[in-house]
């Protein structure tokens, strides 16, 4: 382990994920992510990066059941996998040994 | 309505989408895009413009398919499955697969094979640079008196063995020629180096143009002067090996016939697709010192001539230029005219006599070829019948492909993938056959044939595009009329196969029987006529005659009368005689001249030359009609007698042989009387009529072979005494022998071979025939299954089941008969006509070959039939 450090953005993706539980597929995250974070998520990017996530076991993603609503598309929900909890949690624990190690002052001058 | 057409997402963009996006994940994604558009509308946003940005964004790798698959597209997944269908069905159907692949992989492995052979013959001469470009001289000795028109003469009264002076008259009188090249008839010469002596044959003089003629490639030494100097000597790489091993031979000396040492000057290979062949080439100045004198007589045959015309040339204007070439150059004192042949016609379509090399037959290329696309015919045929003949079975599948929703066209499509990919699979195995079965038709045919022409890219397509047409050729029929099938008929259950399927079968079934009869006829002519070749009565015996060949050795010649004594008081020697040639062998002819029976003036003719000693005609057991044989009573016999062939005597105007004897004569230098007339015997081939022939004796330098009659049981025995005496009396000379018979029959192995080759291909299509027949069997005894045990029920023989299940094939057996029987004995009889002597085309060879091709089929249906008709009726019947 260790080996692989989330992007920012993958991040960002498998934290909406984690916050949506089991209602996370591709618009929601979308919608959460610009309502939360206030910045503009194109489908293109997210999907990619929904993919590669998938693709190297942090996320699962299942078909949901067609209605009527978006044309009678499925959604695809996305969940984290334990591999994926387990990275989260290391790169929180790294981010925050950071913050630890910022002397205290660098931090208030900046505000 | 207005409002929905208000929210539809632009159609391009979701056109675009739905292309390249990934099939994986393209639903998800589109359902979120319409999402996203849908809350963009009632947000008033620009949402067409920004649902095409969206679009556009998504293009993007991770998200576009994979690029393997995009050429696939459409009808990738079609394929894939025609594909796993076809294998199912392949696999499935053992017996049929393997019927239907074996059959054609041997058809396929066949045509490539024959196509391997006929490129060869194809191929000849065509390695020279000048191929297009260089001719040869041919030359017409006529009758004295006669004058035929030149222009309309056909080819088949030249020769192309001629005279020494016509190449430096034409490079002199032409300026279109560019290169003339002459070289003699082939003679064995004793070649020793290092203590190492052996006899080698087919060895030629040469003009020093040869490599400006010819492009044979030359290893090692400069070809532009090899062959300038006398005393000079060209090998081919075997020889040079043979004598030199690993020494390089350039510069070293042979010792020639124990006498000159000559010197190595290169070193050459010639193509096997050469029509002539030597093992060694000696300046032709060598030649020209020894005997200058022929290289002025226009009358002295023993000359090839070869030569190449300037670039733009014409070899139109060069003959009409022939008379005045003649006019000026030839001393016209007998009737000799010249014509040109191209190099291009030299193999396989010169009927010109006395050729230089073995030549092919244009009309044998043609048989192979048909051959070849019978076999493959008959192959595709079974194919077709066999999935004609399931077509039943199929027709379900059809009928539940339809029902669900398929197309004819992706009927045809699957039908069409499923035959090619039979043919695939079976090409594979054909090209394992080929190479199995290259090295054979090597040794059938006796040449090298070179493959390495099939592997070239060019090929590569030919026969993938050969693969497809096959594929396509033999699933045609199952493609187009399986497809049509309409689903409610054969799901109600009351489809049969219609009658067309079944008369289209029948027909095949009758081409395919028709071209295995005409095969197998073929084969039977031409094996039953080499057998009458081989036991034709030549007119003379040559059976146990064993040929000592000393080529012209000096010392030889000066020893003959006492090694022919030594060999007589051999108890195993009946009979010994010295000649220049046996049967058989080459020889030359003379110009000649003999008393007219009318006038008494002296008229000139050409025929052909024996020269032997009074031993001959009784070692050969030939039969005198008239006169006497040369004898030691009459010692003068060396000097001023002739004998004749009837032909000759014929030819002179004599149709009594009584007549001509004691008529005078003049030859080569010769006067006198002639003395006898011998029975004409075949001294060539049986391909031609026996033609006139003088007998004269032969002096001391004139001969080359001595020839034994022996009446032993047991040869090696006999042979090694024999050896034994030759080695006392001429140590220096290798005891080089052979058999008369053996040595006449090489005349007939060109034929032998075709024999041979085409016998294998005519049993490789019948096998193939019988495969199919084999499937036909099995199909259709299955069909009547039930049939069989009702009648064996009550009370039904075996024999009377074999026979009704063998009857349907009977009819069209007969049909196929009659299709073939005329077709084959117009063919055959056109290949016999090649022989002088040939068998009458009698009903025989019909009755033979029609009824081994019955006997085989009903013995391939009887392994289907004979076990259907001793089934236990209970195992057919017990589901009804």
């Amino acid at each position: 382990m260790g080996k692989h450090q989330l992007g920012e953005f993958e991040e960002v993706v498998m934290l909406t994920v984690a916050i949506l539980t089991d209602d996370a597929y591709g618009f929601a995250i979308i919608e959460e992510m610009e309502s939360r974070l206030n910045r503009k998520v194109s489908i293109g990017a997210l999907q990619t990066v929904l993919r590669r996530l998938e693709k190297k076991g942090y996320l699962s993603s299942e078909l949901g059941e067609a209605t009527s609503v978006r044309g009678g598309k499925r959604k695809r929900f996305f969940h984290l996998t334990s591999a994926g909890k387990n990275i989260l949690q290391e790169t929180k624990e790294q981010r925050l040994g950071l913050w630890n190690a910022v002397p205290e002052f660098v931090v208030k001058f900046s505000h | 309505m207005n409002e929905k057409q208000t929210i539809s997402p632009p159609r391009w963009a979701l056109r675009f989408f739905r292309w390249f996006c990934d099939p994986e994940c393209a639903e998800d994604i589109e359902g979120d895009l319409l999402e996203r558009f849908e809350k963009r509308t009632n947000e008033n946003k620009s949402a067409k413009w920004l649902f095409s940005l969206d679009v556009m964004k998504l293009f993007r790798p991770g998200i576009i398919r994979p690029f393997t698959d995009s050429q696939k597209l459409n009808n990738y997944g079609m394929i894939s499955n025609y594909y796993k269908v076809s294998m199912r069905n392949i696999l499935r159907n053992k017996t049929f697969s393997f019927l239907n692949i074996s059959g054609l992989s041997v058809g396929i492995a066949s045509c490539i094979l024959i196509l391997i052979y006929v490129n060869n013959e194809l191929s000849y001469d065509t390695y020279n640079s000048n191929y297009e470009n260089t001719y040869r001289v041919i030359h017409y000795y006529g009758q004295q008196g006669e004058a035929p028109d030149y222009a309309t003469l056909p080819t088949k009264e030249y020769q192309v063995w001629g005279n020494a002076p016509v190449a430096p008259s034409m490079q002199e009188y032409f300026p279109e020629v560019h290169k003339v090249f002459r070289f003699t008839s082939d003679a064995p010469w004793l070649f020793s180096y290092n203590g190492i002596t052996y006899s080698e044959s087919n060895i030629l003089f040469a003009d020093s143009t040869a490599f400006e003629v010819f492009d044979w490639k030359v290893l090692a030494g400069n070809p532009e002067t090899a062959l300038v100097r006398p005393n000079t000597v060209v090998l081919t790489k075997a020889l040079a090996v043979k004598y030199f091993g690993e020494e390089n031979p350039i510069g070293k000396s042979i010792l020639m016939d124990n006498q000159e040492p000559y010197e190595v000057t290169a070193v050459v290979e010639i193509p096997t697709n050469s029509h002539f062949f030597f093992n060694g080439l000696i300046s032709m100045s060598t030649f020209r010192n020894s005997r200058p004198s022929i290289f002025n007589a226009w009358g002295y045959v023993d000359f090839y001539t070869y030569f190449t015309m300037k670039p733009g040339a014409s070899i139109d204007q060069l003959k009409e230029k022939v008379p005045a070439f003649l006019e000026a150059n030839f001393p016209n004192d007998f009737n000799y005219h010249i014509d040109f042949e191209p190099l291009s016609e030299a193999y396989l379509h010169s009927d010109a006599g006395r050729q230089p090399g073995p030549v092919g037959s244009m009309g044998n290329i043609y048989i192979f070829t048909s051959v070849a696309i019978f076999i493959l015919l008959i192959a595709c045929i079974n194919f077709m019948n066999l999935s004609t003949a399931r077509s039943v079975e199929r027709a379900k599948e059809v009928a539940i492909r339809k029902t669900i929703g398929s197309q004819r066209r992706s009927l045809i499509y699957q039908f069409l993938v499923e035959a090619i990919l039979v043919t695939f699979i079976a090409s594979i195995l054909a090209t394992i056959l080929v190479f199995f079965g290259h090295s054979l038709l090597e040794l059938i045919s006796a040449k090298a044939l070179p493959i390495d022409w099939l592997f070239t890219f060019q090929n590569a397509l030919v026969a993938i595009i050969g693969i497809l047409i096959i594929g396509v050729v033999a699933g045609s029929y199952p493609a187009f009329v399986l497809s049509t099938f309409r689903p409610i008929t054969v799901l109600k259950g009351s489809f049969k196969t219609s009658s067309r399927g079944i008369w289209l079968r029948k027909s095949l079934v009758v081409i395919q029987f028709a071209l295995s009869i005409i095969l197998l006829a073929g084969a039977t002519v031409v094996s039953s006529q080499l057998d009458f070749l081989q036991k034709y009565d030549l007119g003379f015996d040559s059976e146990q005659v064993l040929v000592i060949d000393f080529g012209y050795d000096g010392e030889v010649q000066r020893k003959r009368e006492y090694i022919k004594q030594q060999f007589l008081n051999h108890g195993d020697v009946e009979m010994v005689s010295v000649s220049r040639a046996t049967p058989g062998d080459f020889f030359p002819n003379a110009g000649t001249g003999v008393a007219d029976p009318i006038s008494g003036e002296i008229t000139y003719q050409g025929p052909a030359i024996y020269e032997v000693d009074e031993d001959f005609i009784p070692t050969y057991k030939m039969n005198m009609v008239a006169g006497r044989n040369f004898s030691d009573d009459f010692p003068l016999d060396s000097a001023n007698a002739l004998i004749l062939n009837e032909s000759a005597a014929r030819l002179f105007g004599y149709p009594n042989p009584q007549d001509i004897i004691g008529q005078s004569f003049e030859q080569w230098g010769r006067e006198g009387k002639i003395v006898g007339v011998v029975e004409d015997f075949n001294y060539v081939s049986l391909h031609e009529e026996v033609e006139p022939l003088s007998i004269r004796f032969g002096t001391q330098f004139n001969v080359s072979v001595i020839s034994l009659k022996l009446k032993s049981v047991d040869y090696s025995k006999t042979l090694s005494e024999l050896e034994r005496i030759w080695n006392n009396a001429v140590p220096h000379r290798p005891f080089d022998t052979r058999f008369a018979d053996q040595n006449f029959d090489a005349q007939y192995d060109a034929d032998e071979r075709f024999g041979m080759i085409f016998s294998v291909f005519s049993t490789l299509a019948i096998f193939v025939a019988c495969l199919g027949l084999f499937g036909l069997t099995i199909y259709s005894t299955a069909q009547r299954n039930k049939e069989i045990g009702v009648r064996k029920v009550l009370g039904a023989s075996t024999s009377r089941i074999i026979t009704l299940l063998s009857k349907d094939f009977l009819a069209l057996f007969v049909i196929a008969l009659i299709i073939a029987i005329p077709l084959s004995w117009y063919v055959m009889n056109s290949w016999l006509d090649g022989f002088a002597y040939r068998i009458s085309l009698g009903v025989e060879v019909f009755v033979i070959s029609a009824l081994v091709t019955l006997v085989v089929a009903f013995i391939t249906m009887s392994f289907k039939t004979v076990n259907a008709a001793l089934a236990n009726p209970v195992d057919s019947l017990r589901d009804e």
